[in-house]
């Protein structure tokens, strides 16, 4: 490939990624993205198997932020969960914060 | 190449702990956190505290490091001693030690890649675009540094440009994945993936929720409450719209489709300000004498004052 090719990805959300290609992602083990999504923490519950899952942009974001949260800090699951959550809604609230002219 | 001291950028000494320096890390982690922290280079600052924290946190990279680095200044140019390496074995695919550890000591040695094949790591990026470039696509040259393998065996990090197609339709927030442009494969396996969140640049114009526009704009105080055409210029280009008669400052006015294509696109609201022209001149002073005289107007009347 030169330097002057353009190259076009793929869009996140037209095409999603699996458990596999989600751990990939967040240099993490499919296991533990299982286990974040089957106690809640990811994403809502799933009523299908685990081969069956799909991962937009937004779960690709909680997912890296999770496992940055945990590694850094030590934290376990819930704790990381709870401070995405609050990460999550500040980024909200900054938002409409902006929205309304502030 | 500039010698950097990962100790001073943990703010410990050398003699740190373990403890010392995970503490040390937390703290800094915590403080530069990228969602989180309100210092303006917390994101440069972040990379910095990683990259120091996966170097000292490692024994056998500190102890490498340690090594080379006795004497050394921050900032100083730098020249490893000779044999610096001897009587190490340095284990391959380090996570994120950074530039100038990877580039001083590689990530991995030679010797290593016939014994396994290892898919190389994903990356991510995030990348600003401008409201303009979700409406119409665009491309953009970017730079990320990503480790390539030298002469010697030894893998350095390397400048690598890109050009990136943004697709038309992109919403804040979305990740494009390019397949094959992370890091490349050890031992002959597969390059990673890169992933580059789109963010947009800040348009004082407009706001942005999904694909839906939020654009403000000034209208005197006739236009609103007469009615009539105004122009008006939009992220698709220049429109003339339509203010019907008696509007209020704060009305929304939707341009069904104006907002960032895509199916089904977003909509434009265009949320109408009034604004006052100044009492500055005699007859603009009259202007207004005249209205409070012959309007009958209150707009306290209900609020009970």
């Amino acid at each position: 490939m030169t330097h002057d090719d353009i190259l076009t990805g793929a869009l996140l959300d037209d095409v999603c990624l699996t458990v596999d290609e989600l751990a990939q992602a967040c240099a993490t083990e499919p296991r533990w993205i299982i286990e974040r999504v089957e106690a809640g923490y990811l994403c809502g519950e799933p009523s299908q198997p685990p081969t069956q899952w799909r991962f937009a942009s937004a779960e690709l974001l909680r997912a890296r932020r999770l496992v940055v949260t945990e590694r850094d800090f030590d934290a376990n699951p819930e704790l990381a969960a709870l401070v995405v959550d609050l990460i999550e809604e500040v980024h909200q609230l900054r938002h409409r914060l902006h929205a309304a002219g502030a | 190449m500039e010698f950097k001291d990962y100790y001073r950028t943990l703010g410990i000494d050398k003699t740190a702990s373990a403890d010392d320096i995970k503490k040390a890390y937390r703290k800094l982690a915590r403080k530069y956190h990228p969602d989180v922290s309100k210092e303006p280079d917390a994101e440069a600052r972040m990379q910095e505290v990683n990259e120091a924290n996966a170097v000292l946190s490692d024994p056998e990279k500190r102890a490498l490091y340690d090594q080379v680095g006795s004497g050394q200044q921050a900032g100083q140019p730098f020249r490893p001693p000779p044999d610096w390496d001897a009587g190490f074995e340095f284990p391959g695919g380090g996570a994120d030690s950074g530039d100038f550890f990877e580039n001083l000591f590689g990530r991995g040695r030679s010797g290593r890649a016939g014994q396994f094949r290892m898919r190389g790591e994903d990356r991510h990026a995030r990348i600003r675009i401008d409201l303009r470039d979700a409406y119409d696509g665009a491309s953009r040259t970017i730079s990320l540094r990503r480790p390539q393998a030298d002469g010697q065996g030894r893998v350095v990090l390397q400048e690598h440009t890109l050009n990136v197609r943004i697709p038309k339709g992109v919403k804040e927030g979305q990740q494009i994945r390019l397949g094959g442009q992370g890091d490349p494969g050890i031992g002959g396996g597969p390059a990673g993936d890169l992933y580059l969140e789109i963010r947009f640049t800040p348009d004082p114009r407009y706001r942005i929720d999904g694909r839906d526009v939020y654009e403000t704009v000034p209208v005197t105080p006739w236009e609103a409450a007469l009615g009539g055409p105004i122009d008006t210029p939009t992220p698709s280009g220049p429109v003339t719209l339509q203010v019907p008669a008696g509007s209020q400052a704060g009305r929304k006015l939707r341009l069904k489709g104006r907002g960032i294509p895509g199916d089904p696109p977003g909509d434009l609201y265009v949320v109408l300000e009034v604004v006052l022209p100044p009492a500055d001149s005699d007859s603009a002073r009259r202007l207004y004498e005249t209205m409070a005289r012959e309007m009958a107007f209150d707009p306290r009347r209900t609020t009970g004052a």
